[in-house]
Order: C-alpha cells, then structure tokens, then sequence
C-alpha cells in the first residue's frame, strides 16, 4: 500500500504550491500503466488523506497515459496499456521502455463563490 | 441561492516522485563522493535477503555495510553485525517500503570514512510491489526470488521486475525437492527486462556466492 504515501506526497505537493490547504473540487493527476500504482487504491487513499488534511473531498479525475515501448526484435515502436502488451508486429515482450512511468499532479479545480 | 460561482484552475505540474528523487540523487553524489558501491535488494519476506547478506558480510568483512529496512525490531541488523559488518536499522513503523530521505538519515548516523569501505548493502522492506518505485541513490537495483515462493511470480510483478538490474534465485539447495522451472524465470525476467543479469544462488549452502561476490567485486573496483 504505498499508495497511502503517494496520496501523502500529493497533498504535500499541493498544499505547497496553494501555500496552505483548502477544499478543493478538482484533482487532475496522470498516471502511466507501467508505474506500478494502482489508480483505484490511489483513489482510495487520497480520498482518506484529502479530507484528514483539511482539503475537503475533491473528485480525483486521473488521466491514465499509454506506455511507449521499442521493440528490441524488430524495432517497431509501439504503445501500450500495460505491462502484458507485446509487441504487435512480431509480438515479442523484449523490449525497451521508453516512457509509462510517469506519475504527476496536474491541476487542482478551486470553487470560488462570487458574493 | 447564490450559484454564481466560478472555478479557478491552479496548474501543479509537479512529478509525485520529485522529492525522493532528490534524495536519491543526492544519496548518490554522496555515496559515489566516497566511492561507495550501493545496492537496493527487494524481495518478498523471507526469501532470504538478510541470509544472502550475512553470506556477504563473511566474504566481504569491513568492505561492506549495510543499511537494513523493516517495520519493526533491529533483528536483522544484529543478524548481520555478527556476521562482521556494521549495519544501520531503519524501522519505517509500518510503511510498505524504504524511500531516499530515509536512507538519507541512515547513512547521517553511519561512519562512511573507512577507505576500506567499498559496498554499501541496502535490504528493503519485505515486498514486491511497494518498494519498486524508489529509487534510493542506488547503483545496482537486485530483486531477489526463492524457490519456496514458486516460478510463477516474475510476470506478477512485472514493475518491480522490469526494473531490476540483477536477478537473484535463492534457496537453490532445496531444487531436488520443489517444483520450480529456473528457465521459466530467467526467460519471464528477461522478456520484461533484456539486460538483466542473473545469479542462482544458495544463501545457506554458499552455491554461487563465489560467482555473485566476485560480480560485485568487478563493479566496484572495475
Ligand atoms: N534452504 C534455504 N533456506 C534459506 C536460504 N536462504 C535463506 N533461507 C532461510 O529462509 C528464511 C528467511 O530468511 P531471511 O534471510 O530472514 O529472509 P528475508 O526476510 O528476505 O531477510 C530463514 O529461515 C533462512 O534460514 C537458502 O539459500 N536455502
Ligand atoms: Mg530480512
Ligand atoms: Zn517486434
């Protein structure tokens, strides 16, 4: 479940750049397939810290990107949406991973009423 | 009722791994500052990273030392200070996994100045999936798998295994006794991971801690 410290390194990095924390409505995060993060234990978790750290019980909207792979067989680049994608020229696994592993926090979406 | 409200979108931008990372990078600048060759072992419980460790610790004696990650107790590092080396005790108090500002402070209470001192051994927590993603200023990445936890668990673990460096197979002593395809493994792990080395060892019975040891060896006086 380190997950739950991701969720805790989420909040952080927000509350940082918001320079304190608030309730949000929004989170956008991305998150590759190959970055070993479950998004639905992620969700789980963040759900529990965002509310715990005082920011409220924001939707989290989490963009899930393709992996970039280059197959070392026959050298056909290819994307893929998890790990257990072979290459669909030659349907080799030996490969190079050239991008997936990516996580981020994108934005977050503040309500403001106007009074 | 007032629904006049409007939303305000505030750009982040910020990879979640940023701050590890800069841990890890700066436990590396340190680490390769005194020329310390550093290892990150992964495995599931039990499968034999501190036995794998004591075994080293006899061959390499004042060479090495050894940061030893758990969630609770020091056992381990006495484990392996009996064995001769020093080792420090990080209890990550219920965390899943070692992350590089925990290995920062551990190697803050280490003596690092011995020029003997050319391999620093770090054992991560007991799991295969969390600890994966960390990197901890590390040279060498080594996931390690034994035969009493079955042949089927490279492609279950695939973002631990697709990271490694090295592969290591324990427990080959009890292969007469269990159903384990080595082969099997080895392909899986290099299906996800082409380049990846790999060692059949017994942490017990000393097979193929010659060859291991002397691969390390290379890496740091190399
Ligand atoms: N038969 C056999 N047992 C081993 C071997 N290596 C470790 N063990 C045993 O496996 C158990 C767990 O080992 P340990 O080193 O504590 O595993 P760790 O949790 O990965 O640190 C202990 O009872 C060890 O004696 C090996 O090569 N062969
Ligand atoms: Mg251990
Ligand atoms: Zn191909």
């Amino acid at each position: 479940m380190h997950e739950l410290s991701l969720a805790r390194d989420m909040t952080r990095i927000i509350g940082k750049v918001l320079g304190g924390c608030r309730p949000l409505d929004t989170v956008n995060i991305t998150i590759g397939p190959l970055s070993g993060i479950s998004p639905e234990s992620l969700r789980f978790c963040f759900t529990e810290v965002a509310k715990m750290e005082g920011f409220g019980e924001p939707k989290l909207v989490i963009t899930e990107t393709e992996a970039k792979l280059i197959c070392l067989d026959c050298n056909v680049e290819y994307q893929a949406k998890e790990f257990y994608q072979g290459c669909p020229s030659c349907g080799s696994f030996s490969r190079r991973i050239l991008s997936g592993r990516e996580f981020t926090v994108d934005s977050v979406e503040i309500m403001e009423g106007t009074d | 009722m007032c629904d006049d409200t409007t939303i305000q979108i505030v750009d982040i931008s910020t990879p979640v791994m940023n701050k590890n990372d800069r841990f890890a990078a700066s436990n590396r600048e340190l680490l390769s500052g005194k020329n310390i060759f550093t290892l990150n072992l992964i495995s599931s419980p039990g499968a034999g990273k501190t036995t794998l460790l004591e075994s080293m610790a006899r061959f390499f004696g004042s060479k090495m030392a050894v940061i030893e990650g758990d969630v609770q107790t020091d056992r381990d590092a006495e484990r392996v200070r009996k064995a001769g080396c020093q080792a420090w005790q990080i209890e990550t108090g219920g965390s899943c996994h070692l992350d590089a500002e925990a290995v920062n402070h551990a190697l803050g209470h280490m003596d690092l100045e011995s020029d003997e001192l050319a391999l620093l051994c770090i054992e991560n927590v007991g799991n295969l999936i969390c600890p994966s993603g960390y990197d901890l200023g590390e040279n060498l990445k080594i996931g390690l798998i034994s035969l009493p936890e079955g042949d089927d668990k490279i492609l279950k673990y695939p973002s631990l295994f697709s990271r490694i460096s090295v592969l290591i197979i324990n427990k080959m002593d009890l292969l007469p006794h269990i159903d384990f395809d080595v082969n099997r493994t080895i392909d899986e792990c290099r299906s996800l991971n082409p380049e990846v080395m790999v060692f059949t060892i017994s942490a017990k019975t000393g097979e193929g801690m010659e060859e291991f040891c002397g691969y390390l060896e290379n890496q740091f006086s190399g």
